[in-house]
């Protein structure tokens, strides 16, 4: 009888260690990310918490140079309408600079025509660009040919004058917008262009205008060996 | 009476499982497998018990001992990089089974009887 007692109490002890044990083994596992470390050893989960910690303070420091920037952004955004229409603005007046618009305004207009003895020539062209550049003319063109910074006026052969790569027959119309006195004064001035037309026997006719109309460069500014030097 | 025991000792094992601290995951493996050699060892006392050749010695060493020497091959499979503790699984597993079949025939045995017995009775009552 005594044995048999001794029998279920230490069953019954047996049992309450077991499952003791047991549900603190349920308790570990369920509060552990059993997925992916189930099959690691402690060292490397050592090395995998070591590689985290690094991952990690990377992340960090990432994350406060974003927020900086964020932070950046953001002051920036209030002026955003302000700097869109700055830089509408800017955009703009860079295409007048190159050419890329179309202007209006006061100026002059000087015709260049052949006549029986002699023709007119590319370095009469390149002399009155050059002379309306000096009288300080914002926008040149010579038979709606756009004269931009990289405009050429070439002879080809003989006789043909090509400006930005098109073959411009006479008469030459040259169109230029500034000070229509400076501009008339330049070119009619003593010793001056026209002094000089008439002693090469040219036909040079000019008009002083309130309103020049010039045309807008159509051809494209490419850069393929310069490129910008920082 | 020794179910009731078992019964008791679960309900009181798993209140104060559920009440200890959790151990750290690297000690969780030892302990798994010490809880297998256990409930092995369990196992084998009821199945001594039902055989009536239950030894207390021979139940508490093996408690015991199974769970010990099962933490010490798993530590030394660990230091090995060999999974010993796979054998000890599968061998504790298999005795687990092995237990519970003998458990399951006495008690399939035993209602089989009481069955056929109380059918005796009913076909007498009836023939009288």
């Amino acid at each position: 009888m005594k044995g048999k007692y001794i029998m279920i109490v230490s069953i019954g002890l047996a049992t309450l260690i077991l499952t003791a044990v047991m549900f603190t083994q349920f308790k570990t596992v369920e509060q552990t990310d059993i997925t992916a470390i189930e099959t690691m050893r402690e060292t490397e989960l050592r090395a995998e918490l070591a590689n985290w910690k690094t991952k990690y303070e990377e992340i960090e420091t990432k994350l406060s140079e974003t927020e900086g920037r964020i932070a950046e952004y953001q002051s920036q955004l209030s002026n955003s309408a302000e700097s869109e229409t700055i830089l509408e603005k800017e955009l703009d007046e860079t295409s007048m600079y190159l050419g890329y618009t179309k202007l209006q305004g006061e100026g002059i207009e000087v015709i260049l025509k052949d006549n029986s003895n002699t023709a007119i020539d590319r370095w009469d062209l390149l002399s009155i660009v050059n002379e309306l550049k000096f009288a300080g003319a914002e926008a040149i063109s010579i038979n709606g040919e756009r004269i931009v910074s990289t405009t050429e006026i070439a002879t080809v052969g003989t006789q043909f004058i090509f400006i930005n790569g098109n073959r411009i027959p006479a008469p030459f119309t040259v169109k230029a917008i500034g000070d229509k006195k400076y501009l008339e004064s330049a070119i009619t001035i003593k010793g001056g262009y026209m002094d000089e037309m008439k002693l090469y026997e040219k036909t040079v006719e000019y008009e002083v205008k309130d309103i020049v109309d010039i045309p807008a460069y159509s051809g494209a500014i490419k850069f393929e060996y310069a490129e910008e030097n920082k | 009476m020794i179910y009731i025991s078992i019964i008791i000792g679960c309900i009181l094992g798993a209140i104060i499982g559920m009440n200890t601290p959790v151990i750290s995951y690297t000690y969780s493996s030892y302990l798994a497998i010490a809880i297998i050699a256990a409930l092995d060892t369990v196992f084998g006392g009821i199945t001594s018990v039902i055989k009536k050749n239950f030894d207390l010695k021979i139940f508490l060493s093996g408690f015991f001992g199974n769970a010990i020497l099962s933490i010490a091959l798993t530590y030394l499979g660990e230091r090995l990089n060999v999974d010993i503790y796979l054998a000890a699984v599968v061998v504790f597993v298999g005795r687990m089974f092995t237990n519970l079949a003998i458990i399951r025939r006495h008690y399939v045995d035993k209602w089989t009887n009481k069955f056929a017995e109380m059918s005796h009775k009913n076909k007498k009552e009836v023939k009288e």
